[in-house]
């Protein structure tokens, strides 16, 4: 099955925009004549491969590559580079240039900034002299459709650059990438923004708007209705607790990347040589995956159970009636699901190996205990507990920031306890990730009295007695504990800020909630008002209006579930479509703090 | 600005990481201690430098005395485990009164370390 997910059922046109960057490169491919050697920064062809097959990156005369310190082998004369603007890669490719002459070898260089260039590094090789060997282009690559209703801006650690390092230029790309899908898509009349970096990315936006108008005039109004900008800072608390749902668990066990899993091919029940990895793709091309990817993991076991038991009932009956000829067809047909389902019988099969384990379910109960914010001490013991063990220090962090950012903090005390054991435990290099999340604010000295339960009780984050089976309410995907993240946006889509203003305030950032209209088709204002209201209400044509959630800084796969969950509910009157930084979990975000130092 | 001068100067050791000279380490180390502390709010960070130093001392001493290079650069932690894996309980006494290491922590520590080299007697002893 194809790794590039199917965008057939989204409710915005994304197969355009994936048309729209497939074409892109393959002119800047055309333009070149003649056999050339493509080499691609190893980041991007992750992302890459989720827009354009390999095969045809070949029919176009190209010879693959990836970007790395090693001189490139090729016959070609002709080297093409796909790069993002970073000075590493700079460094690359100078020192292949460099090599390339040491040898008395003469060849064509392009480079092609992904998404576009930057003067920095162009500075770089300028400085090593090959600036004038180059011919530099951009291939303005923003986001990638992950799927019908995920679109990815593909830029890593943007929480941690925004926050530690104070870099903004994520944000502008952030803003560029929204500013481009109003291009096809027409302008957003609404914005809503909740956090720092949010607020931002909707003036630069605004700022877009203004330099380079999208001529909307020729478009039948617009197709997304709103705009909700969120940043992960708001909530820390949700990505910090392991993730229940299907996918969500795929991800913090197995790291789903660019939409497919890598695992031993022992697991998938393939017959082949011991350590062999396969590649396991999960999109809602797979109609199995599409049912049950947003399921609690307990319900997808049953789910799974029950095809394979009605399966066997089809069986039997198969073999001791007569059947008509449309029935066999009928039964041929589910034979066709098969493969579907003995993938995921194995997958969860293997994931249940994890989830069954005692830590796990010591884990889960003692993040249930901090979100509920009733007994500290027991918390505080367990991390010291886990410190002491020498635990995995990822793991040791998601608790830490747990703990600290519903308590606003740790008393002094404590703070200062624990972080000395942490050095003891893990050596002093970790000074470093210990300031920058200090930085970052998501470990910290208490100086004020926690606000985390009015929170909760206000956004009602917890629910006791969840049916994860018949699921009624969002806090399904952490079996009670509903994402703050979308109980914002719940309430961001069912009545604006304003209502509760009160509870905006004591979370992190300010927030901002504009109205805005097309500039440059100027009918009186009069209609385009009316024409904002009237897609307000539902579209006359049957047509559901869009909501298009971002988060800045990334989002878990247990909050698309729930936001999909939103979107199925009965009365609302919205498709929710996620744009997204990166697609994180707890380990991934905490992994972001930690320093390397080698 | 103090602080992040020091800072670098905290990150810079760590940079030269593997070099067998120690010394100049622990002397960079020692002055990052000393800028941290000219701040009030440092405290912890200026601690955790004079604890790192020390530290480095006695792992290079551990090093020279075992003849094994595998003491420098791991955590306090780890070079308790290590100690008790190769029988050198004083030493390992030692660490533990020299960073005031607690009771709790100990325990665990020495219960791993028994576990890995199977020394159950002692375990059981103990």
């Amino acid at each position: 099955m194809a790794q590039i997910p199917n965008l057939d059922n989204s409710p915005l046109n994304l197969k355009s925009l994936r048309e729209l960057s497939q074409r892109e490169l393959i002119n800047i491919l055309k333009n070149i004549r003649g056999k050339k050697c493509l080499v691609i920064d190893p980041k991007l062809s992750g992302s890459l491969s989720l827009i354009i097959q390999t095969s045809v990156l070949r029919e176009h005369g190209a010879e693959l590559r990836h970007l790395s310190a090693d001189p490139i082998q090729t016959d070609c004369t002709k080297v093409v580079y796909l790069v993002r603007s970073r000075f590493n890669l700079m460094r690359y490719i100078c020192s292949h240039v460099h090599n390339d002459i040491s040898k008395g070898l003469e060849r064509e260089y392009h480079i092609y900034f992904v998404p576009r260039r930057e003067v920095v590094c162009e500075k770089v090789l300028e400085e090593e002299k090959v600036h004038h060997l180059m011919t530099i282009g951009e291939y303005p690559f923003y986001m990638v459709p992950l799927d019908e209703d995920v679109l990815s801006f593909e830029l890593d650690f943007a929480n941690k650059d925004c926050q530690v390092d104070g870099d903004t230029s994520s944000l502008w790309y952030i803003a560029k990438a929204i500013h481009k899908l109003e291009s096809s898509f027409g302008v957003i009349p609404h914005v809503r923004a909740k956090g720092k970096a949010s607020v931002r990315v909707a003036d630069i936006l605004s700022h877009m708007q203004t330099e380079e108008p999208v001529n909307s005039s020729d478009m039948g109004g617009p197709e997304i209705n709103t705009l909700i900008l969120l940043d992960r800072e708001v909530d820390m608390v949700t990505p910090m607790c392991s993730q229940l749902t299907y996918e969500g668990l795929l991800d913090e066990f197995l790291h789903i990347h660019n939409g497919s899993v890598e695992l031993d091919a022992s697991i998938m029940g393939a017959q082949q040589q011991e350590g062999k990895k396969m590649k396991v793709p999960l999109n809602s091309s797979d109609k199995l995956f599409k049912e049950t990817r947003d399921l609690n993991f307990e319900v997808v076991v049953q789910v799974l159970r029950q095809k394979a038991t009605s399966m066997k009932q089809d069986y039997t009956e198969m073999t001791t009636t007569n059947q008509t000829v449309s029935e066999l067809k009928d039964f041929v047909k589910k034979l066709n699901s098969l493969p579907e389902m003995t993938r995921h019988i194995n997958l969860a099969q293997h994931l249940s190996m994890f989830t069954s384990k005692q830590s796990f379910l010591a884990r889960l109960d003692m993040e249930h205990t901090i979100v509920e914010a009733q007994s500290y001490d027991i918390c505080f013991e367990y991390i010291e507990e886990l410190i002491h063990k020498q635990e995995p220090l990822v793991s040791v962090l998601r608790f830490l920031i747990l703990l600290s950012v519903t308590n606003s903090g740790l008393p002094k005390k404590h703070f200062d306890y624990l972080r000395r054991e942490l050095l003891h435990s893990y050596g002093f290099e970790h000074m470093a990730t210990l300031n920058n999340l200090e930085k970052a604010g998501l470990l910290k000295k208490q100086e004020t009295k926690s606000n985390w339960l009015t929170v909760k009780r206000a956004l009602q984050l917890v629910i006791e007695d969840t049916d994860t089976a018949n699921p009624n309410d969002i806090s399904y995907v952490f079996s009670g504990y509903a994402p703050l993240s979308i109980r914002l946006v719940q309430h961001a889509v069912r009545s604006g800020w304003r209502p509760m203003e009160e509870i905006l305030k004591l979370l992190p950032g300010p927030h901002s909630e504009t109205k805005r209209v097309g500039f440059s088709s100027s009918p009186s204002f009069d209609t385009l008002h009316r024409s904002s209201e009237a897609a307000d209400r539902l579209v006359a044509d049957g047509r559901r209006s869009l909501v298009l959630v971002v988060f800045i800084g990334g989002v878990t796969f247990a909050e698309i579930s729930a936001l999909r969950f939103l979107s199925a509910q009965e009365g609302m009157a919205y498709d929710m479509i996620i744009g997204t930084t990166n697609i994180v979990n707890g380990n991934t975000l905490a992994e972001a703090y930690v320093e390397h130092l080698v | 600005l103090l602080w992040k001068e020091s800072w670098e100067l905290g990150k810079n050791p760590m940079a030269s990481k593997g070099s067998p000279l120690h010394g100049p380490r622990i002397k960079l180390i020692e002055k990052a201690q000393n800028l941290f502390s000219e701040t009030k709010e440092h405290t912890f960070e200026s601690k955790a430098a004079e604890e790192h130093a020390k530290l480095l001392r006695i792992q290079h001493e551990l090093e020279v005395s075992t003849k094994q290079a595998i003491f420098v650069d791991s955590s306090i932690s780890d070079t308790i485990r290590t100690c008790i894996v190769l029988g050198n309980h004083r030493a390992a006494m030692k660490v533990k009164t020299e960073f005031k290491v607690s009771e709790k922590r100990w325990y665990w520590l020495k219960v791993f370390a028994l576990a890995t080299i199977r020394d159950w007697d002692a375990l059981e002893k103990f």
